[in-house]
């Protein structure tokens, strides 16, 4: 007997809302499986796009709502709730660049990142996959936040951890870039 | 206006984060977009990013919830663990401490007491009945009763451990 069938409702998409204010830690097991079935997808794709590795966005997903469920954090609704886990998954990727050698993801070679690029083969948009492994993982997670999650700055400052008032410069550099290798690719 | 941004970026974002770019957009703001460079590195930027997050929103094989709820419940349940053992871990070293303190200061102590009455030990136990009378006259049987004592330390700490390894 498969054991998900123990676990009543647990699969059901549509569990009940997030009580304003209680802890992550406090949901009951419908409650999760409503609130992942909202979610998951969405952390997935950023991880994948970010970190340019299915693999690792897979393991970072289960950890980030694992630790996301042990928190004592308290969440203020859906949209904090999210945000929080985009948070902690903001933090278990640093972690991951972090493990190797260097010190800080901002001195890590290029090529640490292209090199690990399976998933520029299969991405659809055949323009956006190179595009995106030239550009630092920083730029990526601010790119990715602001246009493809629609986060403000000050959403995603909470997120990264990053200044708030630096996130509309470095956002302002990253998309000129991006869209100048968009624009090279789409010539070629 | 911000240096780094056009004054009608935020229309524009409306438009593209709600779906309406370019079909049910004003013409007027269509050429605005291909006259500014700002709002068309934005345009160009977010339609590839919402086009890619479209299509990597099919990709993943996710985890049952039910898994991974029930593996935070272990994970909580064991973190809980972890922190009353603490205390309990840290009364233990303490009181061993204190035992071994204790112990040394009752060396110093009574020391002397403690040596004549090993001395009296194979005697009072009439324990020179069990080896020739020519190893008990050489060298006292201190050589037994030290082993012996040795050999039950040892033993009482593989018990020890033994039985904590199981717990």
């Amino acid at each position: 007997m498969p054991w998900e069938s123990t676990i009543p409702n647990v699969l059901a998409g549509d569990g009940q809302p997030l009580a304003a204010g209680a802890p992550a830690a406090a949901m009951d097991n419908e409650q999760f499986a409503g609130f992942y079935a909202r979610s998951a997808r969405s952390l997935w794709a950023y991880l994948a796009r970010v970190s340019r590795d299915r693999a690792l966005a897979d393991d970072l997903t289960q950890e980030s709502y694992v630790r996301f469920l042990c928190a004592s954090h308290p969440v203020d609704g859906e949209v904090a709730a999210r945000r929080y886990l985009f948070r902690i998954a903001t933090n278990l990727l640093r972690d991951h660049w972090r493990r190797p050698q260097s010190s800080s993801i901002d001195d890590m070679p290029e090529e640490f990142f292209t090199a690990r690029c399976d998933e520029g083969q299969a991405d659809s948009m055949a323009m956006l996959g190179p595009a995106m492994a030239q550009m630092r993982p920083r730029d990526r997670q601010l790119l990715w936040l602001a246009y493809a999650e629609g986060y403000s700055h000050h959403e995603i400052a909470e997120v990264t951890g990053l200044a708030s008032a630096s996130i509309r410069l470095l956002l302002f550099r990253a998309r000129r870039r991006m869209a100048r290798l968009l624009r090279q690719k789409g010539e070629a | 206006m911000s240096p780094f941004t056009c004054t009608r970026e935020r229309e524009v974002t409306e438009l593209l984060h709600q779906g309406y770019w370019p079909e049910a957009c004003p013409a007027e703001l269509r050429t605005h977009v291909e006259t500014c460079r700002s709002c068309s590195d934005l345009v160009l930027v977010t339609q590839a990013l919402q086009t890619s997050r479209r299509h990597a929103l099919d990709i993943p094989r996710l985890e049952s919830p039910g898994a991974l709820w029930w593996r935070a419940q272990l994970r909580r349940r064991n973190a809980a663990i972890e922190s009353v053992g603490r205390p309990i871990l840290g009364a233990q070293i303490f009181a061993f401490m204190l035992l071994i303190v204790v112990a040394a200061g009752a060396l110093v102590w009574k020391g002397n007491l403690l040596r004549a009455w090993l001395a009296d030990f194979p005697r009072a136990l009439h324990l020179d009945a069990l080896v020739p009378s020519a190893f008990s006259q050489s060298g006292g049987m201190g050589w037994i009763v030290l082993p012996a004592i040795a050999t039950v330390a040892l033993l009482s700490g593989v018990l020890v451990y033994f039985a904590t390894e199981k717990q």
